[in-house]
């Protein structure tokens, strides 16, 4: 029991490293500058989502309806284009994110209908939309070139989205840290009464972690749609899973209360080499699903029935 | 997450809740509610009155409907939903099919929803005994199970081989389709278990207080495992009636049924939060959908619109089922 909880307490380390050993023996070259800035770059979609859903699990909500955001922004910006231009359309569908979030927490916060069923709801009605929007078909955006400015790799690593990610993790992992907001938020995933009491707004915590985790599916979308030079109603169906999955590996609880951006950087990067050595050795699309799946209802499992001696500076959740 | 505290902190209201005028009020909203739906849809069109279209509502509603009895014993035990079934629905569909050359149509059958069925123990499982969050356990199973099925059959479109059986569903009894026939005894069942027997009582008692529910010694951790079982043969039933009335299944033909069944479940005045519901109240929200959606369809209306529609339903429902329930405890 004793291994299993100090097992528990350094898994992401653990399983990441596993991880890139068995994707370094799969995968020819894994450590090569380009696999690994191309790698980087898918995680970051992944990531970007991941950013915000940490915040909303710390604060003791979830968001199943991060996939069909990601689309329906994705499509907003790429529609508006036209229009509006580049720039100003893409703003438009992070925008369009934020209202998908506020919609999120006007049902869950306001309505008080559970978080869960709450964005199951809107998971679909999002994704509605977004088919509405596009009769059903993918969207091509005005510029082809721009989508290779955002591919371009920066000191032979960095795309703009793996900055844009990286930069995120370390700002969330400070704020988390170091600012009383994030403190707020952990009061507010570990205790709503407590935190109530101790005079911290609890609705607008959760509101403003809903909208925030929308915002961030919003930018992954943006970005996505912007580098394919496409929006469709299909994008992120598959994400909500991967996503969660990668979280939760990170070790943020899904009672809410505890997390941490290192953790879901640990994360998603597991998932995202996870991804790489099986699409490099030809492993079917349905079959990644698998694992995924299975990787998260095992660190569920292992969250609900292992008890990790609590940490001091993890905002102190109490053992349930 | 608060879901889990959720239905503890809902008990009170249950009991307290005297507004028989509020409960009777909405279950002729209800009825109101389909009656102007249908009038609408036959002064709009003049197909909807047709036997034809009769017959249509009540094919689409009985492969919902077999699910959306099973889906009632899950939200009513408080488990809030089982999203594991269009996986299950797929299982069913896909196996039942595929199993037909080499066992035969019966066996297949058969087979096809005891493993549906064991899905839906593994679901059961994570969240009775292990006490994982419902959605999250069936969003990882289901996920798994569609990968699984997809792998066996090589991720392509599978094909029935049995003409008998494709008959037999197809097959009329006093001009009622056989699925509806099918159907119609699941509910019952399904009602006379969740109305009428010991597994029932254990089950609202599981869903309004668990706690309480432990104390008299009811089991509640085999009561909330055995919902998504029940789910899980029932999915299984529901896809391989599928599979066989269409003698075709891809892995994602089981898409949009859960949605389906939670709409016509919570539409139906069935509580999320656990505790309260039957099984006719949900098969009344399912004949609400299932007649709003044809009419829809003859209305042309197109397909993202109706998703659209359907999830504005399960958010309003659910909405005014937490309000209402709040204002029975003031």
């Amino acid at each position: 029991m004793d291994l299993l909880s100090q097992f528990v307490r350094y898994r992401v380390g653990i399983i990441l490293g596993l991880t890139i050993i068995v994707a370094s023996a799969l995968v020819p070259g894994f450590f090569g500058l380009t696999t690994l800035s191309l790698g980087l770059d898918r995680a970051s979609t992944i990531g970007l989502i991941a950013i915000g859903l940490t915040v909303l699990l710390i604060a003791g909500q979830i968001d199943l309806s991060v996939g069909s955001v990601f689309a329906l922004s994705g499509i907003v910006a790429v529609t508006l284009q036209p229009s509006l231009g580049l720039g100003p359309a893409a703003v438009v569908g992070v925008l369009a994110g934020a209202a998908c979030g506020a919609f999120n927490a006007l049902l869950s916060v306001v309505f008080k209908v559970n978080a869960l069923v709450a964005t199951l709801a809107t998971m679909l009605i999002f994704r509605s939309i977004a088919h509405w929007l596009t009769d059903s078909q993918p969207v091509a955006g005005t510029d082809i070139m721009f989508s290779i400015t955002l591919a371009k790799i920066y000191l032979n690593l960095f795309t703009v989205r793996s900055a844009m990610f990286l930069v995120g993790i370390v700002l969330l992992h400070i704020w988390l840290t170091r600012a009383v907001a994030g403190r707020n938020l952990f009061a507010v995933g570990s205790s709503a009464p407590a935190a109530e009491a101790s005079g911290i707004s609890v609705g607008w915590t959760m509101a403003a972690g809903f909208i925030f985790a929308s915002t961030m599916a919003g930018v992954a979308g943006v970005l996505q749609s912007l580098a394919t030079n496409t929006g469709s109603p299909v994008f992120g169906s598959e994400l909500t899973v991967m996503v969660i999955a990668a979280v939760v590996v990170g070790g943020t609880r899904l009672e809410g209360g505890r997390g941490s951006a290192l953790g879901t950087l640990g994360g998603v990067l597991t998932i995202a080499s996870l991804t790489t050595a099986m699409e490099f050795s030809s492993v079917p699309a349905y079959f990644q699903q698998v694992v995924a799946g299975f990787i998260l209802i095992l660190l569920v499992v292992l969250d609900r029935t292992v008890k990790p001696r609590t940490r001091a500076h993890s905002a102190g959740a109490p053992a349930p | 997450m608060s879901s889990a505290s959720e239905p503890a902190q809902g008990t009170g209201s249950r009991f307290q809740r005297n507004s028989a005028m509020l409960e009777l009020l909405s279950k002729a909203g209800l009825g109101l509610a389909i009656l102007v739906v249908i009038l609408y849809g036959a002064l709009s069109s003049p197909v909807f009155f047709t036997t034809g279209n009769m017959v249509n509502i009540l094919t689409s509603m009985a492969i919902v409907g077999i699910v959306v009895v099973g889906m009632t014993f899950v939200l009513v035990v408080g488990g809030l939903a089982d999203l594991s079934v269009p996986a299950t629905i797929a299982c069913g569909a896909i196996l039942s099919l595929a199993l037909q050359p080499s066992i035969g149509a019966v066996p297949a059958f058969a087979l096809a929803i005891a493993l549906a069925g064991f899905c839906g123990l593994i679901s059961g499982l994570l969240v009775g005994y292990v006490g994982i969050n419902p959605i999250i356990a069936t969003l990882g199973v289901g996920t798994i199970v569609l990968g699984i099925v997809q792998a066996a059959v090589g991720g392509v479109i599978v094909y029935g081989t049995n003409p008998a059986s494709a008959d037999f569903v197809k097959s009329r009894v006093f001009g009622i389709p056989t699925i509806v026939l099918i159907f119609l005894v699941v509910t019952l069942v399904g009602h006379f278990v969740l109305g009428r027997t010991t597994w029932g009582r254990w089950t609202f008692a599981t869903g309004s207080n668990a706690n309480a529910a432990k104390a008299s010694a009811v089991p509640v951790r085999a009561v909330k495992a055995g919902a998504f079982v029940i789910t899980g043969l029932c999915a299984g039933l529901s896809g391989g009636l599928l599979g066989l009335t269409l003698q075709s299944a891809r892995p994602l033909v089981g898409t949009g049924y859960e949605f389906s069944a939670i709409t016509a479940v919570v539409v139906g005045g069935v509580s999320i939060m656990g505790g309260f519901g039957s099984v006719p109240r949900a098969i009344v929200g399912l004949i609400f959908v299932s007649v709003l959606t044809n009419v829809m369809v003859l209305e042309g209306v197109r397909t993202p619109t109706q998703g659209f529609v359907l999830g504005l339903l399960i958010a309003v429902a659910v909405a005014a089922d937490v309000a209402l329930r709040r204002r029975g405890v003031a």
